[in-house]
C-alpha cells in the first residue's frame, strides 16, 4: 500500500485561491443568457405605475416575446446596483437612467448602444434628431439616450387656502407675484410656500452651473438673488422652514407637507400628483390647482427637464428587438406610462388621455382638472437638457451643503454662494472643462 | 457492553501515512472558510490598494482602469474635505469612545453588586447594543426634532431658552451622533466590564480591607489596574468600530447641515458611490487604515506594564 500523497499547505492554499478566483470569474464574467424571445428591462418606475401595463400591451401586441421588469430604485444605491450589473454581465437589454452624472458614465463607459441610425430612420421620431434644444443624449455626435417624458414643473394650489384668502389661480404670473401671494397664504402655524423655484434656472435654463467657456457661473447674481429671498423669506415664515426640512428629512417627503396642510405652494413635478390621488396613503379633503412656474422675463425656462433616459445595452444580443420594445414604448406606452407622472417627450398622444392617465379616474374628486390642462398641456413651456455633466456629482453636494447652512441662518447668502463658487471652479479645474 | 475511547491526540511526529489524511481532512474543513475569507476579504483588500493607485468610475469596466502613480494620494494631502473629515472623525471618536468607555465603567460598578432586579437591568442596557442602527436612528431622529421632540421638550421643561438644533444645526449634528453613539454602546462596554470585574482578585481587597483601605483607595489601586487590559480592549475595538462608523451618518445627516458630520468613512462613500472616483476613495481608506493602526498601536504601547496582571 502506497502512502496517500500529502498535500502542502501551500498547495492548498494556491487550490483555493484558484478555486476563489474560478468563483469569482464565473460569476463576474459568466452573463447569463435569457432566450432569444426574452426582453429583459430595467426601469426605476414601480411596476404596478404603469410598465407593468405597458409590458402587458407589449407582449399582446408581439405575442411571441416576453418581456422581464426589474424595477430599481432611483437613488445612489439603486443607480450602483445598475451600474455593477450592467458592468458584471447581467443580462440587461433595455435600461432607463434618471440622474444626468449616471447618463454622462453610463454613455461615456460605451454601456449605451449607439441609436443614431435607428433613430433617423424611425418616422416620428424627428424631434429626438434635435440639436439646438436636445431631447436625446448625444455622447460625441451619436445619440446614446433617448429623453423618454417631459417633466415641466409647476405649481400646486391647495384651492381652500387660495378661497379663503379670496385669491384666484393664477393662469400666469412673475416670481414677485408668486411671492406677493405666498405671503398672502401664509397664517399662524401655515406656511406661505415650501420652497422657492429654482430662479437661477429659470433665468439661465440649460447648463446653468457652468459659464459658456466651461468655468464655475455661480458669481452670476442671480445665484445669489435666490438665496436671498429663500432666507428672508424663511425668517417671515413664509417659506416652509429649512431646519424643519432637515430634522424631519422632508426634502423626499415634501408631498406629506403638503398634503398636511401645512404650505399652501408647492412647486413640484408631475410624478406627485399619485399622491394627491390616493386617499388611503395620503388622506386628504381639499382640491389642487395647478398654476404655471413663475417668470423672470419674456424668456424665461421652465425649471422641468426632459428626462427618463432610454438606452440600450451595447453587450445586449437582442438588440433589435429591445428598438422594438423602445419604439412601442416611445409610440404607444405614454398612456400607460402616464399614471406613474409620465408625460411622453413626443406630442404624440392625446393631450386627453395622458391627463386622465396623471389625474386619475376620479380626477374631479381631486383636482382642478382645467388649471392642469393649461399648465400642461396649453401653455408653452421651455423644458431643458444639461450636457455640460462636468464635475456634476461634486458640484450638486457643494451647492446643496451651502444651502442648508444659508437656509438654517449659519451662513450668509454672500459667503455660502462665494464657497460653492469656489468649489464649483476647484472641482472643474480638476476634472477638466467640457463647454 | 461496548465503550468507545476517544482517540488520543496524534504524536507531533507522526508518520506520513496517518498524518496525511488527518490533514487534508482538516484542510477541506477549513476550505469553505478559506474560500469565503479569500473571496470577501483579501481579494477586496488586495483590490483596494491597487485601485488607490488608478482613476476608475467602476461603470467604464475593467478596461477603463488607468493607473496614475501616487496622484490620488497627492490629492488626499492637499484635499481640505478630507483633512476636515478627519478633523471630525477625531473629535466623534475622541470624545465618543472615552466616554462610552467611563460610562460602561461606571454603569458596570453599579451593576456588580446584588441589586434587585440586575438580569433585568444588565439586559436594558446591552439592548442598545443589538438593535439594529435604522431603528436607533429613526428612534433618535423623532426625539431630537428641534421643535416636537421630547428632548427639547425636557430641557424647555428645565428652562432652557436657546435650545439645540441637533440635526438641523451644524453645531449640533455631531455632538447629537456622539450621544447616540454612547447610549449605543455604553451597555456592551458595562456587560465587558462586569465579566473582567468576576476576575477581580478578591485575596487583594481583603487584605486591603485589613489595611484600612477605603472604597476610592480600592478602586485606585486594585480594580482600576485589574481592569487595564479591558479597558484597552474596549478603546481599541470601540475606537476601530467608531471611526469605521458610518450607518448613523447616512441615515440621519447624510453628513450634513453643510459638511458637519461628513466623518471619513462617510466621505470615503461620498467619493467612491456618489462621485464614483473609485481609485481617489481607495487612497482615502488606505490613508484612514494607516491613522487607525498607527493610533491603535499607540494605544497598546501605552498602556503595557501598567496592568496588574503583567
Amino acid at each position: 500500500m502506497t502512502a496517500a500523497p500529502r498535500i502542502s499547505r501551500r498547495s492548498l492554499l494556491a487550490g483555493g485561491l484558484g478555486a476563489t478566483a474560478l468563483t469569482a470569474l464565473t460569476g463576474c464574467g459568466g452573463r447569463s443568457s435569457s432566450p432569444a424571445t426574452t426582453l429583459n428591462v430595467w426601469g426605476g418606475v414601480p411596476a404596478e405605475s404603469g410598465p407593468a401595463d405597458l409590458i402587458a400591451a407589449f407582449e399582446e401586441a408581439h405575442p411571441e416575446y416576453t418581456v422581464n421588469y426589474t424595477r430599481f430604485i432611483n437613488d445612489d444605491r439603486g443607480n450602483l446596483k445598475l451600474d455593477t450589473a450592467l458592468q458584471g454581465g447581467v443580462d440587461i437589454d433595455v435600461y432607463i437612467t434618471y440622474p444626468m452624472e449616471s447618463l454622462a458614465l453610463r454613455s461615456g463607459s460605451g454601456m449605451g448602444l449607439d441609436l443614431t441610425d435607428r433613430v433617423a430612420a424611425e418616422p416620428g421620431f424627428e424631434p429626438f434628431l434635435e440639436t439646438e434644444a436636445p431631447r436625446a443624449f448625444w455622447q460625441d455626435g451619436r445619440i446614446t439616450a433617448l429623453a423618454t417624458a417631459r417633466s415641466p414643473r409647476f405649481i400646486l394650489l391647495n384651492t381652500a387656502h387660495l378661497e379663503a384668502a379670496g385669491l384666484e389661480v393664477p393662469s400666469e404670473w412673475t416670481v414677485e407675484e408668486f411671492v406677493a401671494m405666498s405671503r398672502e397664504l401664509t397664517t399662524d402655524g401655515r406656511y406661505g410656500c415650501y420652497s422657492l423655484p429654482d430662479l437661477p434656472r429659470i433665468e439661465l435654463g440649460p447648463n446653468y452651473w457652468y459659464t459658456d467657456s466651461g468655468d464655475s457661473n455661480f458669481s452670476h447674481p442671480v445665484f445669489l438673488e435666490h438665496m436671498q429671498l429663500s432666507r428672508s423669506l424663511i425668517d417671515e415664515s413664509v417659506l416652509f422652514p429649512w431646519t424643519e426640512v432637515l430634522a424631519r428629512h422632508l426634502e423626499v417627503f415634501q408631498q406629506n407637507g403638503f398634503v398636511a396642510e401645512e404650505f399652501s405652494l408647492w412647486a413640484t413635478e408631475p410624478f406627485s400628483l399619485r399622491y394627491l390621488q390616493d386617499p388611503e396613503e395620503y388622506p386628504h379633503d381639499f382640491t389642487v390647482a395647478a398654476a404655471p412656474m413663475p417668470t423672470v422675463g419674456p424668456d424665461s425656462w421652465n425649471s422641468g427637464p426632459f428626462g427618463d433616459f432610454l438606452m440600450i445595452n451595447s453587450k445586449s444580443t437582442k438588440q433589435d428587438l429591445a428598438w422594438e420594445f423602445i419604439r412601442f414604448y416611445i409610440k404607444e406606452g405614454p398612456p400607460y406610462l402616464a399614471p406613474g407622472g409620465r408625460i411622453p417627450t413626443l406630442e404624440n398622444v392625446e393631450d386627453e388621455t395622458v391627463l386622465t392617465g396623471l389625474l386619475g379616474e376620479d380626477a374631479d374628486d381631486w383636482f382642478d382638472v382645467d388649471s392642469f390642462r393649461r399648465v400642461l398641456f396649453e401653455d408653452e413651456t421651455e423644458l431643458y437638457v444639461d450636457t455640460n455633466l462636468t464635475a456634476y456629482p461634486e458640484i450638486d453636494l457643494a451647492y446643496q451643503q451651502q444651502r442648508d447652512l444659508c437656509l438654517i441662518g449659519e451662513r450668509s447668502p454672500q459667503a455660502a454662494i462665494d464657497s460653492v463658487d469656489s468649489q464649483a471652479q476647484a472641482a472643474i479645474d480638476r476634472f477638466g472643462k467640457e463647454s | 457492553m461496548a465503550v468507545s475511547v476517544a482517540p488520543a491526540a496524534p504524536a507531533p511526529s507522526a508518520p506520513a501515512s496517518q498524518a496525511g489524511p488527518r490533514a487534508r481532512a482538516g484542510w477541506l474543513f477549513i476550505l469553505p472558510n478559506l474560500v469565503g475569507v479569500t473571496l470577501f476579504t483579501f481579494v477586496p483588500l488586495l483590490s483596494v490598494v491597487v485601485l488607490a493607485f488608478t482613476d476608475w468610475n467602476l461603470v467604464s469596466g475593467l478596461g477603463g482602469i488607468e493607473f496614475i502613480g501616487v496622484d490620488n494620494f497627492v490629492h488626499v494631502v492637499q484635499d481640505p474635505t478630507f483633512w476636515g473629515s478627519v478633523g471630525r472623525t477625531i473629535i466623534y471618536a475622541g470624545l465618543s469612545v472615552p466616554l462610552t468607555v467611563a460610562s460602561g465603567l461606571a454603569l458596570s460598578l453599579a451593576l456588580d453588586r446584588d441589586i434587585p432586579g440586575r438580569g433585568a437591568l444588565r439586559a436594558m442596557f446591552f439592548m442598545p447594543y443589538i438593535v439594529s442602527t435604522v431603528a436607533v436612528g429613526m428612534t433618535w431622529l423623532m426625539l431630537m426634532n428641534p421643535s416636537a421632540g421630547v428632548v427639547n421638550q425636557f430641557l424647555a421643561m428645565l428652562g432652557l431658552a436657546d435650545l439645540p438644533g441637533w440635526f438641523a444645526s451644524s453645531y449640533w449634528a455631531l455632538p447629537a451622533l456622539i450621544i447616540i453613539a454612547i447610549w449605543s454602546g455604553l451597555g456592551y462596554a458595562a456587560v465587558i466590564y462586569l465579566s473582567a470585574l468576576q476576575d477581580a482578585p478578591t485575596d487583594l481587597y481583603e487584605a486591603a480591607e485589613v489595611d484600612g483601605a477605603g472604597p476610592w483607595r480600592r478602586f485606585r489601586t486594585i480594580t482600576w489596574p485589574s481592569l487595564l487590559p479591558t479597558t484597552v480592549f474596549l478603546l481599541v475595538t470601540l475606537f476601530i468600530g467608531t471611526s469605521q462608523g458610518f450607518g448613523l451618518v447616512a441615515l440621519l445627516t447624510s453628513g450634513g447641515p453643510g459638511d458637519s458630520t461628513t466623518v471619513l468613512p462617510y466621505y470615503m462613500y461620498q467619493t467612491g458611490f456618489q462621485f464614483y472616483r473609485f481609485g481617489y476613495a481607495a487612497a482615502i481608506g488606505l490613508v484612514t487604515f494607516v491613522g487607525v493602526l498607527l493610533l491603535t498601536l499607540a494605544m497598546w504601547r501605552a498602556q503595557r506594564g501598567r496592568a496588574l496582571h503583567d
